[in-house]
C-alpha cells in the first residue's frame, strides 16, 4: 500500500520565527495519526502545507500520490482549527455548497445531507441560519462539511476543542467510522488523553521539530521508565527489606509512595511479588508512561535543554533499553 | 472551473437574495422618480401672493410711472403666461407630460391673476429724509392673510439715471433697500421693473423710439439642427448635457456598489473563519476569482436594470434615436474593465483586513480612484478632446470613466483613442488581478494587526 502523505524535510519560516523545521512524516493509507504538541509548536503550520494553502520554503511532499493536495483536494477533506460558518446561510444549504465545492454533487446530494445532519443530531435544523446553532452544534456541522464528500484522506486540526463530552464521544466516533470506511485519517491535538484514545500512532511536534513518532503501544514499551511504584500499608512501615531484594536497582521516596528502579533484565513481575512478600503494601504498580508524561517532559524541560531533552529521549527510545523491551 | 462558478453563484445569490438588495434597488428608482415628477413643481410653484407698498424716491420724475406700469397686476400675470410659454416650448413634449408641466401650466394661469403680487407704487417727494423713508421698512409687523404687509422696498433713484450729469459721463442707477425676509422673487420682479422703467426713461430722453430699439437689437434664436451621418434632428441641448453624466453615474454606481458588496462578504468570510474552510476546497484564486465573478454578475444585474430603465424611459418619450445604441454597448465594456480593477484592489483589501472598520483606511486611496472621475466631469465634459482629457483617457483606472465620459460627449473621440483607452482598462485590470491575487492568497490567513498599503504592496512581491 502507497503511503496517503509523505513529507521529506519539510521546512517553512514566519520572519525569525522558524514554525517548521526540517520535518519528515510518513502517513500510511488507513492510518490514523495523531500529531500532538503544545499549542505554537507548528502543528497547524505543518498541516497547512500538507494542504497545500502554505507552502513550504524548503522539502518535499506527496499528499495521495501527487506533488501537491491542490491536484487532490476533492479526495481530502479538512476541518481547520480556525473554522467558522456564513452566518446568514442555511445549514443545510452550506453542507450542500461544501459538497458541490468538493465535487461531490448529485442528485442524491440533499439526501447525503439529511442522512448526515441525522448522524450528528442535527435533524431539525436543516434549514436554521448556521448563526442560530450553538458553538458546538456547529463545530458538528463543520466536521460533516469536512467528510460530506467521503474523502480519502481526512486530516482534523484540534477537532474536539470547544466540545462538551458527550458531543466529545460522538465526535471519536465518527472519526473512528472515518477510519473504518477505509479513510487515511490525521488529526491534531493538544490534549493527550485524546491521542491515547484514537490514534495507533502519534507524531509529537515540539518548537517546530518532530520528537516522536511512533505507535502508541510501541511508545509505551520503549519510554518504559523501569520503574515500579508501591505505598506500604500504614504509612510508616520500614521498607528498607526491599531494597535489597534482587533486581532493585534504588529506591527513592516519592509522597507517600517509593519509586523502585529496576535493574537492567529484571523481571517487573517477580520484583512486585518480592516486595508484596516483604512489605505490606495498599498500592503497587508498574509505573506506566502517559503521553502526557512525555509531552510533559519535553515541553517543560527548560528552554536550553529542551531539545537535547528531546534528543536524548529519542536516543533513549532507540537504545539499548528499547532493545531489550522488543527482546 | 466549476468550482469557481459554484463560488460565484453563492456569492450573487448571497448578494441578491437579500432584503436590503432587493430595497435598495427598488428604493433608488422611486426616489428618482419622484424626483422628475416633484421637482418641475416645487421649482413652479408661484412666488406668494404678496401685498404691500413700494415706495420710490424719483427726482428725476421719469421713473416711478414705468415701475408702476411694470407692476401692475395683470402686467405681471401677463408676463407670467409669457414665461410659462417659453418654458413650455423647451421642455421635451414627452417629458412635459410626465412632470405634468403641461396641465399646471394651465391651472397655475388660471390661478396666476388672483396670485399675483399685489404692489402699490408710491412716489415719495424727492426731499424726504432717507432716513424717514427706510424706517417702515424696519417695522415688523404681523402677517395676517390679505393684509398688507406694508412697505416692501424703498427704491432711491440717482438724479442722473436718465440724463447725464456732464456732457460724457456715464449715466446713474439707483439704491434698493429692501424689508427683512423679502421674497426673492418679489425681489426679483422690483429689479426688472426697475431696471426696464429707467431704460424707458433713457429712450425716451435720447429721443429715440422704444420700439424700434427693440426692433433694431432683435434677433430671434436660431433653432439648432444637428447634422450627422444618419440624418438630421434637432438638437437636444439638455439630453446632450446630461448624457455624459449619467453614463458615469450609471457606471461609478455600478462599479462601486458591487466592489462595496464584495469588500463586504470577503472581510466577512475572513472574520467568520469559514476562509479556511472554503480553502480546503478551493484554491485562493478560484477563490477570488469566483467571488470577483459572482459580484460582477449583481454589478451587471443593476446596469441591467438602471440603463434599461433608462432605455425604456427614452422610448417612451421617442427619444431613443439620441442614443447611440454602441453607447450603452461600451458601458457595458467599461464596467466590467472598470470593475475588475476597483474590485480586484476590494479583494485584495478584503483579504488583508479582519474587519469592516480597518478596511476604511486601507480603501480611502481606493475611494480617491473612483472619485476622480466626478471631479473631472465638468473640465471634460466641456472640452472633450483637451490633451488633459486625451492623457485622462489612457490612466487605468480613471480612463475607464473618462473615455465612457468623452464618448457621451457631443464630440467624442476618435476609434483610436477607444481602442487605446480599451487595452490600457485592459492592462489595468489585468495588473489590479495579479496585485490582487498575490495579495488575497497572503492576506486570508493573516490575522492580527490590519495591514498598511505598503504592506500590502510588499505582500504582492513577496509571493
Amino acid at each position: 500500500m502507497s503511503d496517503a502523505i509523505v513529507l521529506k524535510g519539510l521546512t517553512k519560516t514566519f520572519g525569525e520565527k522558524v514554525a517548521v523545521d526540517n520535518l519528515d512524516l510518513t502517513v500510511p493509507q488507513g492510518a490514523l495519526y495523531g500529531v500532538i504538541g503544545p499549542n505554537g509548536a507548528g502543528k497547524t503550520t505543518a498541516i497547512r502545507m500538507i494542504l497545500s494553502i502554505l507552502f513550504p520554503d524548503r522539502g518535499e511532499l506527496s499528499v495521495l500520490g501527487r506533488p501537491s493536495a491542490l491536484e487532490a483536494k476533492d479526495r481530502i477533506g479538512y476541518l481547520p482549527e480556525e473554522r467558522g460558518l456564513y452566518k446568514k446561510m442555511k445549514v443545510g444549504a452550506f453542507l450542500a455548497y461544501m459538497a458541490r465545492l468538493k465535487s461531490a454533487d448529485g442528485p442524491d446530494l440533499r439526501d447525503r445531507v439529511r442522512a448526515w445532519l441525522e448522524r450528528v443530531g442535527l435533524a431539525d435544523d436543516e434549514n436554521k441560519r448556521c448563526e442560530e446553532l450553538s458553538k458546538g452544534m456547529q463545530q458538528k456541522a463543520q466536521f460533516v462539511a469536512a467528510v460530506i464528500h467521503r474523502p480519502d484522506l481526512v486530516i482534523l486540526d484540534e477537532p474536539f476543542s470547544g466540545l462538551d463530552p458527550v458531543n466529545q464521544r460522538l465526535l471519536r466516533e465518527l472519526v473512528l467510522e472515518e477510519h473504518r470506511r477505509g479513510a487515511t485519517v490525521l488529526f491534531s491535538t493538544h490534549i493527550m488523553i485524546h491521542a491515547e484514545q484514537l490514534c495507533d500512532h502519534v507524531v509529537m511536534i515540539h518548537e517546530g521539530r518532530k520528537v516522536l513518532d511512533d505507535t502508541i503501544a510501541d511508545i509505551r514499551a520503549r519510554y518504559d521508565p523501569r520503574s515500579l511504584l508501591f505505598e506500604p500499608f500504614g504509612g510508616h512501615a520500614d521498607v528498607s527489606p526491599a531494597e535489597t531484594l534482587p533486581g532493585v536497582a534504588a529506591m527513592r521516596q516519592d509522597g507517600v509512595a517509593w519509586d523502585v528502579a529496576l535493574e537492567a533484565g529484571a523481571d517487573p513481575l517477580r520484583v512486585m511479588r518480592a516486595i508484596s512478600e516483604v512489605i505490606p503494601v495498599s498500592r503497587l504498580e508498574i509505573r506506566r508512561p502517559t503521553l502526557e508524561d512525555v509531552f510533559v517532559r519535553i515541553v517543560t524541560g527548560d528552554a536550553a535543554s529542551a531539545t537535547e531533552d528531546a534528543a536524548r529521549l529519542l536516543e533513549g527510545l532507540r537504545g539499548p533499553a528499547a532493545a531489550e523491551v522488543r527482546s | 472551473m466549476s468550482k469557481m462558478l459554484h463560488v460565484a453563484v453563492r456569492e450573487f445569490l448571497a448578494t441578491v437574495a437579500t432584503k436590503g438588495f432587493i430595497i435598495g434597488m427598488l428604493v433608488t428608482p422611486l426616489l428618482i422618480a419622484i424626483m422628475i415628477v416633484v421637482m418641475p413643481r416645487l421649482i413652479n410653484e408661484a412666488p406668494p401672493r404678496v401685498e404691500g407698498e413700494l415706495a420710490v424716491i424719483d427726482p428725476t420724475g421719469e421713473v416711478a410711472p414705468g415701475v408702476r406700469e411694470y407692476l401692475k397686476p395683470e402686467a405681471l400675470a401677463l408676463r407670467r403666461e409669457e414665461f410659462r410659454k417659453n418654458l413650455e416650448e423647451a421642455t421635451p413634449e414627452a417629458l412635459r407630460k410626465v412632470s405634468g408641466v403641461d396641465a399646471q401650466t394651465r391651472q397655475a394661469l388660471d390661478a396666476a391673476l388672483g396670485e399675483v403680487p399685489k404692489i402699490d407704487v408710491v412716489a415719495l417727494d424727492p426731499g424726504v429724509d432717507l432716513e424717514t423713508a427706510k424706517a417702515p421698512l424696519r417695522e415688523a409687523r404681523e402677517q395676517h392673510e390679505g393684509e398688507s404687509e406694508g412697505r416692501l422696498a424703498l427704491i432711491v433713484v440717482h438724479p442722473d439715471a436718465v440724463t447725464p450729469a456732464s456732457e460724457g459721463a456715464t449715466y446713474g442707477g439707483y439704491d434698493l433697500f429692501v424689508k427683512e425676509k423679502l421674497d426673492d422673487r418679489i425681489d426679483d420682479e422690483i429689479r426688472s421693473g426697475v431696471r426696464e422703467a429707467i431704460v424707458d426713461a433713457r429712450i425716451r430722453a435720447s429721443g429715440l423710439d422704444r420700439e424700434a430699439v427693440q426692433a433694431l437689437t432683435h434677433v430671434d434664436r436660431a433653432r439648432s439642427t444637428t447634422v450627422s451621418a444618419s440624418g438630421e434632428r434637432e438638437t437636444n441641448r439638455i439630453f446632450q448635457m446630461l448624457l455624459p453624466a449619467v453614463m458615469m453615474g450609471l457606471l461609478l454606481m455600478s462599479v462601486l456598489t458591487s466592489g462595496q458588496y464584495l469588500l463586504t462578504s470577503t472581510v466577512e468570510e475572513k472574520s467568520n473563519r469559514v476562509v479556511e474552510v472554503l480553502l480546503s476546497a478551493v484554491s485562493p484564486m478560484q477563490l477570488m476569482v469566483g467571488k470577483i465573478l459572482g459580484q460582477m454578475a449583481v454589478g451587471i444585474l443593476i446596469l441591467i436594470l438602471y440603463a434599461g430603465l433608462a432605455v425604456a424611459a427614452l422610448m417612451s418619450f421617442a427619444m431613443m434615436g439620441l442614443l447611440d445604441i454602441k453607447l450603452v454597448i461600451l458601458l457595458f465594456v467599461f464596467y466590467l474593465l472598470a470593475y475588475l480593477t476597483i474590485a480586484s484592489f476590494m479583494a485584495a483589501i478584503g483579504s488583508a483586513v479582519n474587519e469592516m472598520r480597518e478596511a476604511q483606511t486601507l480603501m480611502t486611496p481606493v475611494m480617491v480612484l473612483i472619485m476622480i472621475p466626478w471631479m473631472l466631469w465638468m473640465p471634460i465634459s466641456r472640452d472633450p478632446n483637451s490633451t488633459f482629457a486625451t492623457v485622462m483617457s489612457f490612466l487605468p483606472p480613471v480612463s475607464n470613466f473618462v473615455i465612457l465620459l468623452r464618448l457621451a460627449s457631443s464630440s467624442p473621440p476618435p476609434m483610436w483613442q477607444v481602442l487605446l483607452a480599451l487595452i490600457a482598462g485592459a492592462a489595468g485590470a489585468f495588473v489590479a488581478v495579479w496585485f490582487a491575487a498575490k495579495v488575497f492568497r497572503i492576506g486570508l490567513l493573516m490575522y492580527g494587526k490590519p495591514p498598511s498599503f505598503a504592506t500590502l504592496v510588499r505582500w504582492a512581491r513577496m509571493a
